[in-house]
């Protein structure tokens, strides 16, 4: 069939990219995989924004070459664009607001959680108690 | 005559007064079908920022220490990321799926979409295989099913009694079959019940100091089901061999002296018993006429209060054993335990493969979101599998490709939710 061969060479081309693209994505999960078993978790908050990070490249390259949003016309803006709105805004609004407000709770409200794992007193086994102040799941 | 066309498809008008024919415009410059699928798909971008928002909240607003790590409830990291690929590759899969049917190559697109489900299917088999996992650690949501505690309290110690109780008595029952196998388990199970729980009633009933109560219920939760390295407990319970082993030093040559005490004791007595019998026997021969016995002689008397005095020293022996036993027993069955159980790395209920209540902070709250997210996610991979079963029979030729589109884009929504929760939930 002559008139497929513009056609087919588009098609293979277009293949090499969706090949390409999926290279990319596996070796972005190896890397967050990566990420979640290397020192960055030392600092965990810089440990999740490079695994968020990478997975918001992911679900982009997705988007643009899986979903065709690079290849479609103007309309696509009219969809990202209030969307990675929506998506900062959640991110910005609830993490400082809400995801942090623990890293200034007062003792009081701290007593209401459930127990932290970490204990810093070390009571002597059969000594005088050398803490008299009874706080529960304190933190020094 | 045909009508001219122009380059916008609609035909001239004509010159003869007729009315201009009504041609139908589109609004976008695409179908209607996808114009629905990707408004539905921004319905769903919402839906799941919600279940994520919500994570979020609950993540990283619980205190520091108080959420579990992947770990600690048990999600296995390759198994999320080889679900990821899985993912990947079936959104490649139907990419292909779609290109085939959009140039006519039927057989391939129909191959590309088996592919596909089949891609799917895996992924749900692991996640089934996930959640059964889940189960059998008893990671529910919520009480009764849920073995998760927040915290190391009585409630926890009582819970975890009555389930071992259930569970010794069900063995008992079970190992009426008597395999060696079962024997060792339920000794270890007597062993948890008296070194571990009834210790730790004790120490936290008879302790006025509240950081060590605190002390001995967080060694306990740590021994069942230990969360991280925790050198403040294993320093505890070390220093409590050390001085159980003390009093078990002490303790040990009292009990022994009183025991050769008591044996001494009963040597006497069963000494002077055969003397008196001999006493009385002799005196029973001296029979008169009327049939009566001389009254007893003065040794006789005097050997039989001899006999009392030593029946009542035994007795005061015995009690006295019995006191030091009440001391020594549990202190040697906590220094057993301590020697039997200190040393397992992930802690008496994974090493028995038990099923008993643990501390898990957060472990409730932790399942809720897991199986709320995830579910949510599963569900939309099953509808995708339905929509491709449903599709697998047809004709997949160019007239069907805008169809394979809007499923497509379906499916690739999916899988940017999971490239979204691979992290959240494994790596985090």
């Amino acid at each position: 069939m002559q008139t497929d061969t513009p056609n087919q060479s588009k098609a293979s081309s277009q293949r090499r990219v969706f090949l390409v693209v999926f290279g990319f994505l596996v070796i972005l999960t190896g890397l967050s995989f990566w990420v979640a078993n290397s020192d960055i978790m030392e600092n965990r908050i810089l440990g999740w924004s490079v695994m968020i990070s990478i997975s918001v490249c992911k679900a982009m390259l997705v988007v643009a070459f899986f979903m065709h949003l690079w290849w479609e016309p103007s309309w696509k803006y009219a969809l990202t664009i209030p969307t990675l709105f929506m998506g900062c805004m959640l991110v910005l609004l609830l993490v400082p607001d809400i995801g942090m407000r623990t890293d200034h709770y007062p003792r009081s409200r701290q007593q209401l959680s459930p127990e932290a794992i970490t204990v810093p007193e070390v009571p002597q086994f059969n000594e005088p108690p050398t803490h008299p102040d009874p706080s529960h799941g304190a933190k020094t | 005559m045909e009508p001219m066309v122009n380059s916008q498809g609609n035909s001239e008008p004509d010159h003869d007064g007729h009315a201009v024919p009504l041609v139908y415009q589109r609004a976008l410059p695409m179908s209607p079908g996808k114009v629905a699928i990707w408004l539905f798909l921004s319905t769903e971008i919402m839906f799941f920022t919600a279940l994520i928002g919500t994570y979020i909240v609950l993540r990283f607003g619980a205190p520091e220490g108080t959420w579990p790590t992947p770990a600690q409830v048990g999600v296995v990291e390759w198994l999320g990321a080889l679900n990821t690929f899985v993912l990947i590759c079936s959104s490649m899969t139907i990419v292909f799926a779609y290109e085939a049917a959009k140039s006519d190559r039927v057989r391939a697109a129909r191959g590309w979409l088996v592919a596909t489900t089949l891609l799917g299917l895996v992924f749900l088999g692991i996640k089934g295989f996930e959640y059964k996992s889940k189960y059998t650690h008893g990671i529910y949501p919520r009480f009764p099913r849920s073995l998760m505690h927040d915290r190391a309290d009585l409630y926890f110690v009582s819970n975890f009694s009555s389930h071992l109780k259930q569970r010794i008595s069900d063995e008992e029952n079970f190992s009426a079959r008597s395999s060696e196998q079962a024997a060792t388990l339920l000794e270890n199970l007597y062993l948890i019940q008296s070194g571990l729980v009834n210790w730790t009633e004790k120490k936290v009933g008879m302790s006025d100091d509240p950081n060590m109560k605190r002390m001995a219920l967080e060694a306990f939760a740590h021994q069942v089901h230990p969360l991280s390295k925790r050198p403040d407990i294993e320093k505890y319970l070390a220093d409590e061999e050390t001085e159980l082993r003390q009093e078990q030093q002490r303790l040990l040559p009292e009990q022994e002296q009183l025991e050769s005490k008591l044996a001494s004791a009963q040597q006497q007595m069963s000494a002077l018993a055969d003397e008196i019998a001999q006493l009385e026997s002799d005196r029973k021969s001296q029979v008169d006429d009327d049939g009566n016995f001389p009254a007893a002689g003065e040794l006789e008397r005097q050997r039989k209060g001899e006999l009392e005095s030593a029946e009542q020293g035994a007795k005061e022996t015995t009690q006295l054993i019995s006191e030091v036993n009440q001391t020594l027993n549990p202190i040697q069955q906590r220094l057993e335990a301590h020697s039997a159980f200190n040393q397992l790395e992930h802690g008496i209920n994974e090493h028995f493969h038990l099923k008993l209540p643990m501390v898990i902070p957060s472990g409730n709250t932790w399942a809720n979101t897991y199986f709320l997210i995830t579910g949510f996610h599963a569900l939309h991979v099953i509808i995708g599998i339905v929509v491709f079963l449903l599709l697998i029979p047809l004709e997949l030729n160019r007239r069907r490709a805008k169809v394979m589109e809007n499923v497509g884009l379906y499916w690739h929504f999916v899988d940017i939710v999971w490239i979204f929760l691979f992290p959240m939930i494994y790596l985090f």
